[in-house]
Order: C-alpha cells, then sequence, then structure tokens
C-alpha cells in the first residue's frame, strides 16, 4: 500500500527537520480548503441576529461588540491555521497537537460570549474534550511504542499488528471527544446557538476536516492488505 | 477533449440533469399525493429565474462571508465533478468535498442573521454529527475493494461484479445519505418547512440562484458516486436510467413520510449507520 491509494496523485513533501509535511491530491484541497475559509473568517464582519421577544411585537438583535469580536476573530484564525496543519501533517504527534489545540480554542471561541446556555454547553464540551486528550495522546504513545516512528511516511510500510490496532482505536476515541461529533455531538450543538457566524464556522470546519483527516490517517496505520 | 471544455461540458449535463431530476421527483411526489404538480422543467426554470431577478441583501448579514459563501458552495461543487466524472480521482476527496458542504449549509443560515437561518444552522451541525458515521461507508468499500480510487473501483467490478450485492448495507447507508439530501425527505430537518426554507429563508436573487445550481449539482453527483462505486461504470444512457430510477425511489419515501422531528431524524440515521457498519464488517468477515 502507498499514499496515493488513499489521497490520489502524491505531490510532494516539505521536511522541516523531524517534521514532515505532505501533499497528496486529498491533503492539498483540504488544506486550501481550510486556508480560503480562514481567510474569509479574517476579513468578515459578524451578523446582528434577529430574535422575537416574548409579550411584545419587538424583535431583540444580538450583535458581537468589539472586544469580543476581537478575541474571537484571533482564536479563529489559530484554529484555522491549526486545522490546516492537521491537514498536511505527516507525524501522528503533530496531528495529536494540532486536534488539541483545535480543542481548546474552539472553547475558546464560544467562551467569550455572555450566555448562560452557551458557557454550560462550552463547559460540558471542554470537559469531554480534556477527557478526550488521554487516548488522544495515548494512542499515539501505543502507535509510537509498537512501529518505532510516529512517521505516517514511514507507517505506512510497517505491517500493521494489534497494538497498532489498539492505538488507533484509542486515537479514534480521541479525535471524536476533542472534536465533538457523534456520539458527543449533543454538547456541542448548543454552542452554535450564539452569534458570530464566521467564527462558528470555523468550530464546524474543524471538527469535520479532522474526521475525515484522521480517517486517512486511521487507513494507513492499519493496513488490511 | 480538452480538460477545460470536459469540465465544463460535466458541469453542464450535472447542472442540468440535477434540476430534470429534481423536477422530476416533485412531479412524482404531486401524483402520489392526488396533485397535478409543477412541470418537471419548474427546478430549472426557478434556477434561471433567480439570475435575473433584483438581489437583496439583509442589513443584519455577515458581510461579505454572506455572499462568499454561497459563491463557495457553487465552486466545491463543481471541484466534486471534477473529482468524479472528469478524472475519477479519490473517493476519500469525495466525502472532504461533502464535508464542506455541510459546513458552508450550516453558516450560509447563520450568516444572515434569520432566526430560521439560524435554526436550520443549529440543525445542520445536528445533521452533520448523523451523517458522520455514514462516512464509514468509504471504510468498507476500502476494505472490500483495496482502493479508494474511483477507477479503480469501477475496475474491481468489471472482474468480481457490482458491490451492490458484495456490500448491500453500505449501499443501504449511502443511500440514507442520498435521501437526507433530498427535499422534503424524512432527514431534511435543515430545509423543514417548520423553519419557511431553512438556511436558504434569506438568500434571493443571484445568491439563490447559486444555491439551486449547487443542489442541482449536488443531487447529480450524488447519484453518480452511488451509481459508480454500489453498480459500475455505466453508459450514458444506463447513468440516465439509474438517476430517474432513484428520483422515483426517493420521491416515493419523501411523498409517504412525514419530515421527522430532528432528535428522531438523528437517532434513526445513526441507528442505519451503526446496523450497515456492523452488518457490513459481519459480511465481510463471512465471505
Amino acid at each position: 500500500m502507498d499514499l496515493t491509494t488513499l489521497g490520489g496523485q502524491f505531490i510532494g513533501i516539505i521536511p522541516l527537520g523531524d517534521i514532515v509535511l505532505y501533499f497528496t491530491t486529498f491533503n492539498l484541497f483540504m488544506f486550501a480548503a481550510v486556508l480560503v475559509f480562514t481567510v474569509l473568517i479574517a476579513i468578515s464582519r459578524t451578523e446582528s441576529q434577529v430574535e422575537a421577544q416574548f409579550g411584545t411585537l419587538k424583535d431583540r438583535e444580538k450583535k458581537v461588540g468589539k472586544a469580543e469580536f476581537k478575541i474571537r476573530r484571533f482564536l479563529a484564525i489559530v484554529c484555522g491555521l491549526a486545522t490546516a496543519g492537521a491537514m498536511i501533517t505527516g507525524d501522528v504527534f503533530d496531528f495529536t497537537l494540532f486536534v488539541a489545540l483545535i480543542g481548546i480554542v474552539n472553547i475558546g471561541i464560544v467562551a467569550a460570549v455572555k450566555e448562560i446556555d452557551v458557557l454550560d454547553s462550552a463547559f460540558q464540551y471542554g470537559i469531554i474534550a480534556m477527557i478526550a486528550s488521554l487516548p488522544l495522546f495515548g494512542g499515539a504513545a501505543f502507535i509510537l511504542a509498537s512501529t518505532g516512528t510516529l512517521s505516517l511516511l514511514e507507517i505506512v510500510n510497517i505491517p500493521t499488528t494489534t497494538l497498532m490496532l489498539f492505538g488507533s482505536i484509542l486515537l479514534f476515541l480521541g479525535v471524536a471527544g476533542e472534536t465533538g461529533v457523534a456520539p458527543f455531538f449533543a454538547t456541542k450543538a448548543e454552542m452554535f446557538r450564539t452569534p458570530g457566524s464566521p467564527f462558528l464556522l470555523i468550530i464546524h470546519l474543524s471538527s469535520l476536516m479532522v474526521i475525515v483527516r484522521i480517517i486517512e490517517i486511521l487507513l494507513i496505520i492499519n493496513k488490511p492488505f | 477533449m480538452n480538460l477545460m471544455a470536459d469540465i465544463l461540458l460535466n458541469v453542464i449535463i450535472a447542472f442540468l440533469v440535477g434540476s430534470v431530476l429534481f423536477g422530476l421527483q416533485r412531479k412524482i411526489m404531486a401524483r402520489i399525493q392526488m396533485r397535478p404538480g409543477p412541470p418537471i422543467i419548474q427546478h430549472l426554470l426557478h434556477t434561471f429565474k433567480f439570475f435575473i431577478k433584483e438581489s437583496a441583501f439583509p442589513k443584519t448579514a455577515a458581510m461579505p462571508f454572506y455572499i462568499a459563501i454561497t459563491a463557495m458552495l457553487c465552486a466545491i461543487w463543481v471541484a466534486a465533478v471534477i473529482v468524479g466524472p472528469v478524472t475519477e480521482g479519490s473517493l476519500l476527496l469525495f466525502f472532504a468535498i461533502y464535508a464542506l458542504h455541510k459546513i458552508v449549509e450550516h453558516n450560509a443560515g447563520s450568516s444572515s442573521g434569520s432566526p430560521y437561518g439560524k435554526m436550520s444552522c443549529v440543525r445542520a451541525v445536528f445533521s452533520a454529527a448523523a451523517e458522520l458515521p455514514l462516512f464509514a461507508v468509504l471504510i468498507i468499500i476500502y476494505l472490500k475493494t483495496g482502493t479508494m480510487n474511483i477507477g479503480n473501483i469501477v475496475t474491481y467490478q468489471g472482474h468480481y461484479g457490482p458491490l451492490i450485492w458484495g456490500i448491500p448495507l453500505a449501499a443501504m447507508m449511502f443511500f440514507v445519505l442520498i435521501l437526507s439530501k433530498a427535499p422534503y425527505s424524512p432527514f431534511a430537518i435543515t430545509k423543514g418547512k417548520d423553519i419557511i426554507s431553512g438556511y436558504e429563508t434569506e438568500h434571493f436573487g443571484l445568491l439563490r440562484g447559486y444555491l439551486m445550481i449547487s443542489e442541482s449539482i449536488a443531487w447529480y453527483m450524488l447519484l453518480w458516486v452511488f451509481l459508480t462505486v454500489f453498480i459500475g461504470g455505466l453508459s450514458p444512457i444506463g447513468y440516465l436510467i439509474g438517476m430517474v430510477l432513484i428520483s422515483a425511489l426517493v420521491a416515493l419515501i419523501n411523498a409517504t413520510t412525514p419530515i421527522l422531528n430532528p432528535n428522531h431524524s438523528i437517532m434513526v440515521q445513526v441507528s442505519l449507520a451503526f446496523i450497515g457498519v456492523l452488518g457490513s464488517i459481519i459480511l465481510l468477515t463471512v465471505y
């Protein structure tokens, strides 16, 4: 098996010492898409959320304040860059670091919002993300222990062992918790009730892109053929 | 054929066929419900109509995000056409495009500031969480064929027969994914009539035109991938017949079932995904 079986044409690598970034058509597309969205977030204003009021016919407008806007935009850009990094890294440990960073900034993006329901949701998601960091890094540690390397370009040539499979399961559980997908989505969805559409995009984008990337990584580690 | 001409031709075919299939779907649904229904080309005419209508933007919208997001939706489905019929590239890449579609759907709703769009946005997050397990269909196809390349999957089926007989539960899971993208389907919670038009509520004129083009191309591409991956490389007539049959089946389901409550919709999708994954693994192990 080689990387082109999964991601299409192999375009090249960027060696940065121990850290090697690699590009297939799949990785390059995801990387470029995330960067485009990040630029879009950086230059956009936020919407005013219009809500109906009880007991009157008037509407209520919810806006993002200037100070809140600045910090949320900064965190959204950090999240976008971390997601872009996770799309092209060829190192399992770097991938877990990027995913952990995404989890942290996702909480930060909504933590500045002064709404009890949203903060409750962010708090619950934060607990799950913290718990998930153990299997996330534990999975990477098991893969290192069983293969002697964390480089995906090397792992792709190593036959799969039971310990690698166990490490992959831990890695998947860690990513599921950090990104807040099913079965953890119930806590995360409530975070999207706050205004600030461009910032919410990056929370959703990072989760889905990381899930798609982890499928590639798991199939590189666990070679069925 | 020149690559650019090939892309352009395929995008135009995807748009026209997708639009007519949507119209056909509405017509079949109407006849099942004893209504005359709109003409089959209604969706196509609506799309053209929006391009000559005046565009208006809500003053509450997040600019330029609100405008850019609709263009992005169009761009990603054009990319899907390039990955699919034009180059027969990686299936993994196609699913990455589908994931981006979910994100754009989510933010098209929230960027307008409308409460209906916002509700659609929250539902899109829920539905994405439910549709993700269906991505497992990718892994099942890979375990069966040993490749993610669409061209190689077609070659595999040339030797061993259509995948729909080998991994029928994976085909069922992909069909659920298709069903969830159909308007009026039991899983179409992001565009339920209780929230007007969902994420499209505040998009008018040109922007609505972009959204409708994207929907048509998306529908064509989902059907194309299903037919290519589970039945094999077909002739253009074969694709057309297959697409009409699937659209008719979807119309039958949509006409006879109500839109589910969001929680129920997700539970049904997750349950079907769970049954599909477990059943497929058992089938792969036994055979």
